[in-house]
C-alpha cells in the first residue's frame, strides 16, 4: 500500500506541475464567468425608439403611448410581484398591488399603483422589511419609447414619407440615433382601417400586438357610435377585458422548472465527471506513455509490481480528478456568494437532492465507480502504447464510444425524457455511471439504482483484473502494436510475457 | 550466502528459448561478469532475478531469498535501456526511487544529496532532468541505483552509452560498493571492462552457460602462444602444437609464433628449450585476451554485438 501511495504522489505532482493542468482547471470558471458577462454585454437593454405621426389630431398617438406606458408599468408590477414573492416581502404592504400574486395586472391595478407612488414609494415599503444584505429590486427596462415626430417629417405629405423615413431608421451619419419604428396614422382612419408602418428590422410582435390592439379599440368604439351607441357606452365596451385570476408556484416551483432545479446537481455531476474523467485520464495515459517512451519501466519494475505501479497511477488519476472538481465547486461556491441573490435561491432546491442519504451515497458510489471503470481504460491504453501517436490511435474511438451516447443522454434528460436510451444506457457499465447520476435528479427506482450500482461493481472488478493482466504483459513489450487477439491473449489467465 | 543463485532456469518465450537450463552461483562480496553477445539472456536472467519476469522453469535465489520487490531494499539495478521521469528535478527523482526501495523521504533525500555532490551534480540537485545533459542524467540514473547503498548491485549492459569520463565513474561506483561488502553483478558484451573489474565471469550463448570461472581460468581456455627470437623452428620440442616463422631472418635469427598444446605451460618450455640448448634472444609470452576467450568460446557471430 505504501508503495501505491508513492506512486499516486508522484502522479499527482507530475500532473499538477503541468501547465495544462492548471489552464484547464481555471478554463472552466473563468468560462462560465464570462458567460453571464458576454451575455450582459449582448444583450439589447435599449428601449425601441417610435415615431408615431398621427394625422388624426393625436389622439391616436396618446393612446398608444398610454397603452406603452401601461404595459412597461405592468411588467415593472410583475417582476417586482415576483420578486416580493420570492423573499417574502409582502408584509411590507399587504394591501399593495405588488404584494397580490394571484392575478393579471389590469388597469386598475396599474393605476392603483401609480397613484400610490410608483416604484419609488413600493421600494420604500419594501426597504422597511428587507434585510440590509438581501439583494436589491432590478427594475426592467422599457421595452418601447416614443419619440417626438421631427417636424419636418410631421409636415411631410404622405406620398413622400417612403422616401424620407429612411433616413430616420437608418440614419446615414452614424451619429443619430436611429428610430426603430415609424407609425403613420393617416388622416382618413377610422372610415378607412389602413396604417402604415415602418420598421428598421424585422417587427417585433408585442409591437404590432400592442399597436393592433390601441387602433382595434379605436375602430371598435367608432362602428358602435356609427350603431348609435353613445360615446361613453362605445369606449366602455371597446375596453372590456375578463379579470384574470392566476395561480402560479412561487419562483423555483414550477414543476418542469422544480425538475429542472432538482437535476442540477446531478447533471452537475455527470458533467464533471465526464470533464475531469477525460482531462485526468488523459493526463495519465500521457505519462504512462511517457514511462514506457523513456525506458523507465524497468527501474521502477525493479522496485515495485505491476499493480502497484497501475493502482498508484490509478489513485493518483483520482486524486487529481477530485481536485479539479473540489477545486470547481469552491470557485461555484464562492460564485454563490459573490452572486448571493439569484443563484444562492437556485442552489437551495438543487440541494434538495442531498436531504436522502441514500441519494448522498449513490451520487458518491457512482461518481468514484465511474472515475475506476474509465480511467482503467485510459491506463490499459496507456500500457500498450509506446507513443502518444499510438495511444491516440486507441484513444479516439473510446473517447467518442464514452462520450457519444452521454451527449444523447444529457440532451434526454433536460428535455424531461426517460425512454429506451436512458434505460440502456443505465445498464451497460461502461455509461452507467453517467447515466445513474443524471437520473438521480429526475428520478431513478430504488432497484435500478441498485441493480445497475452492482453490475457496475462486478464489471470494474472484473476490468481491473484484466487490465492489470493486460498492463503486467504489456508493459515490457514493445514493437508493433498488438491485435485484438494478442490483447485478448495477454488478458487471459496470467498474461503472456513478451520479452 | 549466494548473492544470487540460479539452478536449472529456463525461460521460454512463446516459440523463444531465451535462458536454457542454466545453473550458476555468486557468492556474496564477489564482482561478478556476466557476459554474452546480444540475445545471449543476460537481460532476461537479470530480470528474472529481480521478479520483473518469471521462470518457465528452474529455481532462483536472490540474497537467500525467492525474489520479489520485498528485495527492492537491498537491491541496486541500473537497466540496459534507460530513462527518467523528465519533468522532476534530479534529488526528487533519486528521493522517488529511494522511497520505493523502502528508505525514509529523509534518508532518501540526505543520501540523495551527498550522492549528487560526489557526481558534481550539487548545483543541478533542483534542475528538472529535462535540462540536464545526457552525462548528467545518466548519472542521476546510477544514483538512483545506488541510494540505498545495496546489498547486490545488479547492472545490465551498464557501460554502453556512457561517455568516458561517466565509465570511470561507473567503475569507481563498482569498486567502491564492492569495497563496502556489496556483491556487483553486471552484464556486457565490452570485454575491457570485465577483465578491468570481474573476480569471476560467466560467458552465456543462446541461453546457455559456456563458460564460469576467474578470469585466468577463462584465458587458460586458450592455447598459449609466444613470440620466441631462435635459430631453429620450436616444433620438434615437447608441448609446441605449432611454430610459424613470423619476418625474414637476421644474422641467422628467426622470430617465430609458437601455440603450445591445450594446458601447456610456457616455462615447460623454457625448460626444455634449456636442455636442449636451443639458444634463445627472446622469449615472450603473449596472454590472450579476454575477447580472444570470448571469440573461441561462443564463436564469432555470437560475440556480435
Amino acid at each position: 500500500m505504501k508503495n501505491i501511495l508513492i506512486v499516486a504522489a508522484r502522479e499527482f505532482r507530475q500532473i499538477a506541475s503541468m501547465r495544462s493542468f492548471w489552464l484547464t482547471l481555471l478554463i472552466l470558471p473563468v468560462a462560465l464567468s464570462l458567460g453571464p458577462i458576454a451575455q450582459r454585454f449582448l444583450r439589447d437593454d435599449r428601449a425601441d425608439r417610435v415615431i408615431v405621426i398621427d394625422r388624426t389630431g393625436g389622439a391616436e398617438a396618446r393612446s398608444i403611448e398610454q397603452r406603452f406606458a401601461a404595459d412597461r408599468d405592468r411588467d415593472l408590477l410583475q417582476k417586482l410581484s415576483r420578486y416580493v414573492q420570492r423573499h417574502k416581502y409582502e408584509s411590507a404592504d399587504p394591501a399593495a398591488p405588488w404584494a397580490r400574486h394571484d392575478r393579471w395586472y389590469d388597469e386598475a391595478d396599474i393605476a392603483r399603483f401609480r397613484a400610490s407612488g410608483g416604484l419609488d414609494a413600493a421600494l420604500a415599503r419594501i426597504d422597511r422589511v428587507k434585510p440590509a444584505d438581501a439583494p436589491t429590486f432590478k427594475p426592467p427596462t422599457a421595452d418601447y419609447e416614443i419619440v417626438p415626430a421631427p417636424p419636418a417629417l410631421a409636415a411631410m405629405p404622405d406620398d413622400r414619407l417612403d422616401a424620407a423615413v429612411k433616413g430616420y431608421l437608418k440614419p446615414a451619419d452614424g451619429k443619430t440615433k436611429p428610430v426603430d419604428y415609424i407609425l403613420l396614422v393617416p388622416r382618413d382612419f377610422g372610415s378607412s382601417p389602413l396604417v402604415k408602418l415602418w420598421a428598421r428590422s424585422e417587427a417585433n410582435g408585442t409591437f404590432i400586438a400592442a399597436v393592433q390592439d390601441v387602433l382595434t379599440r379605436d375602430l371598435r368604439s367608432r362602428f358602435l357610435e356609427s350603431q348609435g351607441v353613445s360615446p361613453a357606452a362605445a369606449q366602455t365596451a371597446s375596453g372590456i377585458a375578463p379579470a384574470l385570476a392566476i395561480s402560479t408556484p412561487p419562483p423555483g416551483g414550477g414543476a418542469r422548472e422544480a425538475m429542472l432545479v432538482r437535476s442540477i446537481l446531478p447533471l452537475a455531476a455527470t458533467y464533471l465527471l465526464m470533464m475531469s474523467l477525460i482531462l485526468s485520464g488523459s493526463w495519465m495515459l500521457q505519462g504512462t506513455v511517457e514511462e514506457r517512451s523513456n525506458k523507465l519501466l524497468e527501474t521502477v519494475l525493479a522496485c515495485i509490481s505491476p499493480e502497484e505501479l497501475m493502482y498508484g497511477k490509478l489513485l493518483g488519476t483520482i486524486a487529481v480528478g477530485l481536485s479539479m472538481i473540489l477545486a470547481w465547486v469552491a470557485c461555484g461556491v464562492a460564485a454563490g456568494y459573490a452572486t448571493h441573490g439569484v443563484i444562492a435561491d437556485l442552489i437551495r432546491p438543487a440541494l434538495d437532492p442531498l436531504t436522502s442519504p441514500g441519494t448522498i451515497f449513490a451520487l458518491i458510489y457512482f461518481f468514484l465507480a465511474g472515475y475506476v471503470t474509465i480511467s482503467v481504460l485510459f491506463l490499459a491504453i496507456g500500457g500498450m502504447s509506446d507513443s502518444m501517436r499510438e495511444a491516440q490511435g486507441y484513444l479516439m474511438p473510446v473517447l467518442l464510444a464514452i462520450l457519444m451516447p452521454i451527449t444523447l443522454l444529457l440532451q434526454a434528460i433536460l428535455a424531461g425524457k426517460g425512454g429506451i436510451l436512458v434505460e440502456v444506457l443505465t445498464w451497460v457499465p461502461l455509461w452507467t455511471p453517467f447515466a445513474v447520476l443524471a437520473r438521480l435528479g429526475i428520478g431513478i427506482p430504488t432497484w435500478e439504482v441498485v441493480g445497475s450500482g452492482l453490475v457496475l461493481a462486478v464489471f470494474a472488478a472484473i476490468s481491473l483484473v484484466l487490465v492489470g493482466r493486460l498492463f503486467r504483459a504489456s508493459l515490457l513489450a514493445q514493437g508493433q502494436r498488438p491485435s485484438l487477439r494478442e490483447v485478448a491473449a495477454r488478458m487471459r489467465a496470467g498474461g503472456r510475457e513478451v520479452k | 550466502m549466494s548473492a544470487l543463485s540460479l539452478e536449472h532456469v529456463t525461460k521460454r518465450f512463446d516459440r523463444t528459448l531465451a535462458v536454457d537450463d542454466l545453473s550458476f552461483s555468486v557468492p556474496e562480496g564477489q564482482v561478478f561478469g556476466f557476459l554474452g553477445g546480444n540475445g545471449a539472456g543476460k537481460t532476461t536472467t537479470l530480470r528474472m532475478a529481480l521478479d520483473i519476469i518469471r521462470p518457465t522453469d528452474g529455481r532462483l535465489t536472490v540474497l537467500g531469498r525467492a525474489p520479489g520487490r520485498e528485495n527492492a531494499p537491498d537491491i541496486g539495478f541500473l537497466p540496459e535501456e534507460r530513462g527518467l521521469y523528465r519533468q522532476m528535478t534530479a534529488l526528487d527523482t533519486i528521493v522517488y526511487f529511494g522511497r520505493l526501495k523502502g528508505m525514509t523521504p529523509h534518508d532518501a533525500r540526505t543520501e540523495g544529496l551527498a550522492l549528487l555532490d560526489r557526481f558534481g551534480l550539487g548545483d543541478s540537485a533542483r534542475s528538472t532532468i529535462d535540462k540536464l545533459s545526457k552525462g548528467m542524467a545518466q548519472k542521476v540514473q546510477l544514483a538512483t541505483a545506488v541510494v540505498n547503498r545495496p546489498r547486490l548491485l545488479i547492472l545490465d549492459e551498464p557501460f554502453s552509452g556512457l561517455d568516458p569520463v561517466n565509465q570511470r565513474l561507473l567503475e569507481d561506483e563498482i569498486r567502491r560498493a564492492s569495497k563496502a561488502g556489496a556483491t556487483v553483478i553486471f552484464s556486457t558484451h565490452v570485454m575491457q571492462h570485465a577483465e578491468r573489474l570481474c573476480e569471476k565471469l560467466l560467458l552465456l550463448a543462446k541461453g546457455r552457460r559456456k563458460f564460469e570461472g576467474t578470469l585466468d581460468e577463462a584465458r587458460a581456455q586458450l592455447p598459449a602462444r609466444l613470440s620466441v627470437v631462435a635459430r631453429q623452428s620450436l616444433a620438434p620440442v615437447d608441448g609446441v602444437e605449432s611454430c610459424e616463422p613470423v619476418g625474414t631472418t637476421a644474422d641467422g635469427w628467426q622470430e617465430w609464433d609458437v601455440r603450445l598444446k591445450p594446458g601447456g605451460n610456457p616455462s615447460d618450455l623454457l625448460q626444455a628449450c634449456t636442455e636442449r640448448a636451443i639458444p634463445l634472444r627472446r622469449f615472450d609470452e603473449r596472454r590472450a585476451s579476454l575477447h580472444d576467450v570470448f571469440l573461441q568460446l561462443v564463436g564469432p557471430a555470437e560475440a556480435r554485438p
